[in-house]
């Protein structure tokens, strides 16, 4: 039968692409001598409960680069969701002037790689006296145009006499705005919201540029103290704590939402 | 909802016309926001590379003089070579790889909702885990060297220590993570199609391959199109994974050294951020260029 050839080569690339995070998970909990064993231990054989974790806690501030990752993730995701869902609601429902090049306006920025922007966006903070600051940190990657473009997208199928109901109940725009259209949207905002808190947390070259003091630093980068210690052994056992503990929010995220997970993923294609 | 005839869709994207100036104030927050962080920046980067500018001192006009450099620094040469390396190992290896294991999970088989799950793990973790987790993988005496030790009768291999080896396992890894995440476009894709063509055309006696050729993508180019510009878009500038899972941030002996680590470098630890930023105009350029050949490309592909 065919249908049991695709589950046989399904099954092997399932495997084989499963497989380092399957490494990565069961690593956290092994003794440090283990991970390196030939032949490769499928499970530990020393359960090791927490200690792997404490070991990363005591070698670095990990505690605190998951604090800020978690500061960073929540006022990017927050605010580009509002804004983000406030100007795609006022491009697709409003006539003003300038409107068509306001709209290509943001389009556009969208094609602007983020390594042509490092170098001056650096300069730029730091002439704002932001360098090594949760703002200099948060601020730049607090909006970002695709959420304004799939938000006008959703917005402009919004039914026209929904919102003439509210004015005729005498709300204002903004009211209207908060009180009808926000809650119409809550599933592209959640798809939204996913994909955003996605992008800001494994967000690397900007925090790694942008901040020095170690207490402000973000779990990605802060994962780097791991894998390149030159003065000490590598503990990998630590990385992998560490680094299951890095992966566990998005793993909680897709677990709980995966079908608004895939969507966000997927919405450039079915939108675009 | 009830369907009263066309007239509610239509409305439905009719703007609405009166309280315009509302509408100026919704955009103006991100507009304004795109303004500072996203046009200024890019003419600033502009004018920076025009200048010889280090990180305390604001610089002085050189004209073209830092792309006039280019030519003649070894380190940019490497660099633009590496790059262009990377982006052809993670382009075509993954438009291929995802678009298959799209059609594998776009099929019927048993236990294919969980196993299409355990293939999607890869795109979960943050980059920065990928580089970590394949570092230990990748140690010589690591598993990576203990599974092909069985094929190869080798020990242990050197997969980051190596000028050849290391940039492809950049690659690999690159590709093990991407391949998941553009199958997902391909799958969103392919279920837009609409089955009766794909029908009419087997009961025309096309083979399943020629079928998929000639009837389906054709009608994938808008994905076709995405898949492509995004994955050469990223592959352009990668930095993660030569920062984090090579040797010393590039090496062994610069080989995994590409513009993306370039700039960085020249930037943050040479503190050159006037010729940072040409080369960062340089690349940005070449994404541009290559991203216009595809949507030409894809036109003329009708």
């Amino acid at each position: 039968m065919l249908r049991w050839v695709w589950f046989a080569i399904a099954l092997v690339l399932a495997c084989v692409f499963a497989f380092p995070l399957w490494f990565m998970v069961t690593s956290a909990f092994k003794a440090e001598s283990e991970i390196m064993a030939v032949p490769i231990h499928w499970l530990p054989h020393h359960f090791q409960w927490l200690g792997q974790f404490r070991l990363a806690w005591r070698q670095s501030p990990v505690g605190r680069y998951l604090l800020n990752s978690f500061i960073v993730a929540f006022v990017q995701v927050a605010v580009t969701v509002f804004f983000g869902a406030l100007a795609g609601f006022g491009f697709a429902k409003y006539r003003f002037p300038l409107h068509r090049f306001l709209f290509f306006f943001v389009i556009s920025t969208m094609m602007i790689p983020f390594q042509i922007l490092i170098i001056p966006l650096f300069m730029e903070v730091h002439a704002l006296g932001w360098g090594n600051s949760y703002a200099g940190l948060i601020v730049p990657g607090m909006m970002n145009a695709f959420g304004v473009f799939m938000m006008r997208q959703y917005a402009a199928d919004l039914p026209n006499e929904l919102l003439e109901a509210g004015r005729v109940d005498g709300a204002g725009e903004f009211h209207m705005f908060l009180r009808i259209v926000l809650p119409l949207l809550v599933p592209a905002l959640t798809s939204l919201g996913i994909l955003v808190f996605i992008w800001s947390w494994g967000a690397f070259l900007w925090p790694l540029v942008v901040v020095q003091d170690r207490h402000l630093q973000v779990l990605a980068v802060g994962l780097t103290d791991f894998s390149q210690s030159y003065s000490r052994p590598p503990e990998w056992g630590a990385a992998m704590a560490a680094s299951t503990l890095a992966t566990l929010p998005i793993a909680v995220l897709f677990a709980f939402f995966q079908k608004y997970f895939v969507r966000g993923l997927t919405a450039a294609a079915v939108k675009g | 909802m009830a369907l009263a005839g066309p007239a509610p869709v239509a409305s439905g994207r009719r703007r609405l016309m009166r309280p315009h100036w509302w509408g100026l104030i919704f955009v103006l927050p991100a507009v304004l926001f795109f303004a500072a962080f996203s046009v200024f920046p890019v003419l600033y980067g502009l004018w920076l590379s025009l200048t010889r500018t280090s990180l305390l001192n604001p610089g002085h006009f050189v004209g073209l003089g830092n792309y006039a450099a280019m030519p003649r620094d070894p380190l940019f040469g490497t660099a633009l070579a590496n790059t262009l390396e990377f982006v052809l190992g993670s382009t075509v290896p993954v438009w291929i790889g995802s678009l298959l294991a799209a059609l594998l999970f776009n099929q019927k088989f048993p236990a294919r909702e969980f196993l299409k799950t355990l293939f999607f793990l890869p795109v979960l973790p943050p980059l920065a885990v990928v580089a970590v987790v394949w570092k230990v993988l990748l140690n010589p005496s690591g598993a990576m060297s203990w599974l092909t030790g069985w094929i190869v009768g080798k020990e242990q291999i050197a997969w980051l220590y190596d000028t050849t080896l290391a940039p492809i396992m950049m690659i690999v890894v690159h590709d093990w993570a991407a391949i998941p995440f553009y199958m997902m476009i391909w799958l969103a894709g392919l279920a837009t199609l609409s089955p009766e063509l794909s029908e009419a055309a087997s009961l025309d006696g096309a083979g399943a391959l020629r079928g998929f050729w000639y009837v389906e993508l054709p009608q994938l180019r808008g994905t076709t199109l995405l898949v492509c510009s995004l994955s050469t878009i990223g592959a352009f500038q990668t930095f993660v994974l030569q920062y984090v899972l090579s040797q010393d941030h590039g090496g062994p002996v610069n080989s995994t050294l590409v513009l993306g680590l370039l700039i960085f470098k020249e930037g943050f630890q040479f503190f050159r951020m006037g010729y940072a930023a040409a080369i960062s105009v340089v690349l940005f350029l070449m994404i541009l260029l290559v991203t216009l050949i595809q949507i030409r490309l894809g036109r003329h592909g009708a």
